[in-house]
């Protein structure tokens, strides 16, 4: 593949063609935070913040987060690695953003790490894709070396469990929830104002964190992005106390996938599942 | 100053003073967990776990715990019938807690007690317990994310802790530092008394631990306060230091100084409990009024909340930056926001 700093030379250089030109009013990068290590979500305004830009090996936050943030109507560009892109794609279905005032700079990268315990997460995110699956410019080779993996064999050893010993995990998991709602923030995918679990008329779940509002909470966030999850891992990565979300997300997937035969975010003319109906759609989720 | 007492105990025979502890009251303790070490109440001493760096949430939830019942009562029955929840509160040892997190009472300390308003569930705890601060091991790095020595703060300040634990190779020194820590010492039975060469190596490692070195800038309380009043509306610094913020609530969860809270009925099945439960300021709805309407609808807003009432308006209300320095705040920011970097951008502006 190409290499991070080739690859932070091509995002400086497109993303000062564009401020440049006035193309586009941000570019959605990144750039150091209290270091190299420990990088940030960055909105390049001004030709001269692109210096700031950097890229490399722990850029994992997904970007698709921020573009809700702006006005309706904004040209914004997005430095978009695989998981990313696919966050774009459900927000373009979604019409949360329009097609023609987004500049995609597509990264094909893998080797990406957790910034705390260093581990390579690919195949943990979007179950090893590399490239970008909508992009205007690529911003180095494509790659097509790594094997495909599934991204649900992980959940063979949760899926052999029996009811109650997956309830049991589940609710010890959740019962370690602060409620801090890292994880929803984290999410590309959660741009609800109010999200349901602020509202107060009525209040849909309990406000302290016990088992009964946690599961609430949590549940109900899993069915929301239910045929919408894209699997970039950010909800686990957010999360400070380790509650293993993404499991419970890509199980959800799994299940969409097999009933409606499509995963979420991989092309922009598909409909969103829990949106589009087919007469040869599944009646597994009502039995 | 009198002498205080040193005792010393091999590490191995910690769990006989845990032991102790426990019979006497509430332990709590380091405790290892999936995502890190946390302070949480010791059942069995073999839990206790010493070799940790810095706890995830701040030990602030042993006196100001994330939700506590106040009053229970049920629908539909009279108000004579609702219960005041009683604190039932046993002696509690806090032990383990490293001395930036000490200081943190402290400060907490300015707000919940002496602002003249006294909190009583924080002042019935913070009463009701001795602490046990635990000196960051020397030899050890420093997590990159600490900024202590900024806020006057050394990785071995005995200061404010009733006992202070230093380690010794193999061995804890433990000295009493307050009359109910010297107490304390005196009635754990299983220490031995330290010699002259341990009271040598106490005294040097406190020392020490002003020279161990955490990320430092010259910070005066006054000016930094003041400089928080003049760029309170400089949009621009906001805006850039708010653009990645997720406006989550993690760094104020997990923050040893932060201290708000929201008080809700919650009922389920005609049972309900008044109970207060942490809030933050970085939430949508912290500052929503009844009227529908939002005073702080931004993520700059809010974020600029949080800083200013670190930096400047606890500064000009309790006279003291409500900050430690322990880094979690930056530990646990999932998008890597840095409280220090934002002080240090702002004292160039």
């Amino acid at each position: 593949m190409t290499n991070f700093k080739q690859i932070e030379e091509n995002l400086k250089k497109e993303a000062k063609k564009l401020l440049e030109a006035g193309s586009v009013a941000v570019v959605l990068a990144y750039t150091k935070g209290a270091d190299e290590k420990h990088p940030q979500p960055f909105a390049a305004k001004k030709a001269d913040d692109v210096a700031n830009i950097i890229f490399n090996e722990y850029c994992n936050h997904n970007l698709a987060r921020y573009i809700v943030r702006y006005a309706p109507g904004t040209k914004i560009a997005v430095a978009v690695k695989a998981a990313d892109s696919r966050a774009v794609v459900v927000l373009i279905q979604e019409e949360k953003i329009k097609r023609e005032n987004l500049i995609l700079l597509g990264i094909p990268v893998s080797g990406m790490k957790n910034q705390k315990t260093g581990e390579i997460i690919d195949e943990k995110t979007t179950g090893g894709l590399t490239n970008p699956v909508v992009y205007d410019v690529l911003l180095g080779e494509e790659i097509h070396t790594g094997k495909p993996v599934s991204p649900y064999t992980v959940l063979e050893q949760y899926e052999k469990m029996d009811k109650d010993a997956r309830f049991a995990f589940w609710k010890a998991q959740f019962d370690k929830c602060i409620r801090c709602y890292a994880c929803r923030k984290a999410c590309p995918m959660c741009y609800c104002d109010p999200c349901f679990i602020d509202q107060t008329k009525p209040r849909w779940a309990d406000k302290s964190p016990q088992s009964h509002g946690n599961l609430m909470y949590h549940l109900t966030r899993f069915q929301h992005l239910a045929g919408r999850c894209i699997d970039c891992g950010e909800c686990t990565r957010a999360c400070p106390v380790d509650i293993p979300l993404y499991l419970f997300h890509k199980k959800v997937a799994k299940d969409c996938e097999e009933m409606f035969k499509q995963a979420a975010g991989m092309k922009i003319e598909d409909k969103l599942v829990m949106v589009d109906f087919r007469v040869e759609d599944s009646d597994k989720i009502l039995e | 100053m009198a002498a205080s007492v040193l005792k010393k105990v091999v590490i191995e025979k910690i769990n006989e003073v845990a032991a102790v502890l426990m019979q006497k009251g509430t332990l709590i303790a380091p405790v290892k967990e999936e995502a890190g070490a946390n302070f949480r109440e010791i059942k069995d001493p073999k839990d206790i776990y010493l070799d940790y760096y810095n706890s995830i949430l701040s030990p602030k939830m042993v006196f100001f715990p994330q939700m506590e019942d106040f009053v229970k009562y049920q629908l539909a029955k009279p108000k004579a019938d609702a219960k005041i929840v009683e604190m039932n509160l046993k002696p509690a040892f806090l032990f383990g807690v490293r001395p930036c997190d000490v200081k943190s009472f402290e400060i907490l300390d300015k707000h919940f007690y002496a602002s003249g308003i006294i909190d009583t569930y924080w002042k019935a705890r913070r009463d009701n317990t001795t602490i046990i601060g635990y000196a960051f091991d020397l030899d050890k790095p420093v997590d990159s994310a600490d900024f202590y020595n900024t806020l006057g703060i050394g990785a071995a300040d005995p200061e404010g802790s009733d006992i202070f634990i230093v380690k010794k190779d193999k061995e804890l020194l433990l000295k009493g530092i307050t009359k109910k820590g010297e107490a304390l010492l005196g009635e754990l039975s299983m220490l031995e008394k330290a010699d002259a060469k341990d009271e040598k190596y106490f005294t040097d490692y406190v020392k020490k631990g002003k020279e161990k070195k955490t990320r430092f800038m010259k910070v005066d309380d006054k000016a930094v306060a003041k400089k928080y009043e003049d760029i309170f509306e400089n949009n621009e610094y906001w805006t850039k230091m708010s653009d990645a913020c997720l406006s989550c609530g993690v760094c104020t969860f997990v923050c040893p100084t932060c201290y708000c809270f929201d008080i809700c009925d919650e009922t389920i099945f005609g049972k309900g409990t008044r109970r207060r439960i942490w809030d933050a300021c970085m939430f949508t709805d912290f500052t929503l009024e009844t009227s529908g309407h939002n005073p702080r609808t931004k993520v700059s807003q809010r974020l600029r909340q949080k800083v200013c009432h670190k930096y400047s308006f606890s500064v000009r209300k309790y006279d003291v930056i409500s900050c430690v320095g322990c880094g979690r705040c930056t530990r646990s920011c999932p998008v890597n926001i840095d409280i220090y970097s934002m002080v240090e951008e702002a004292t160039k502006l």
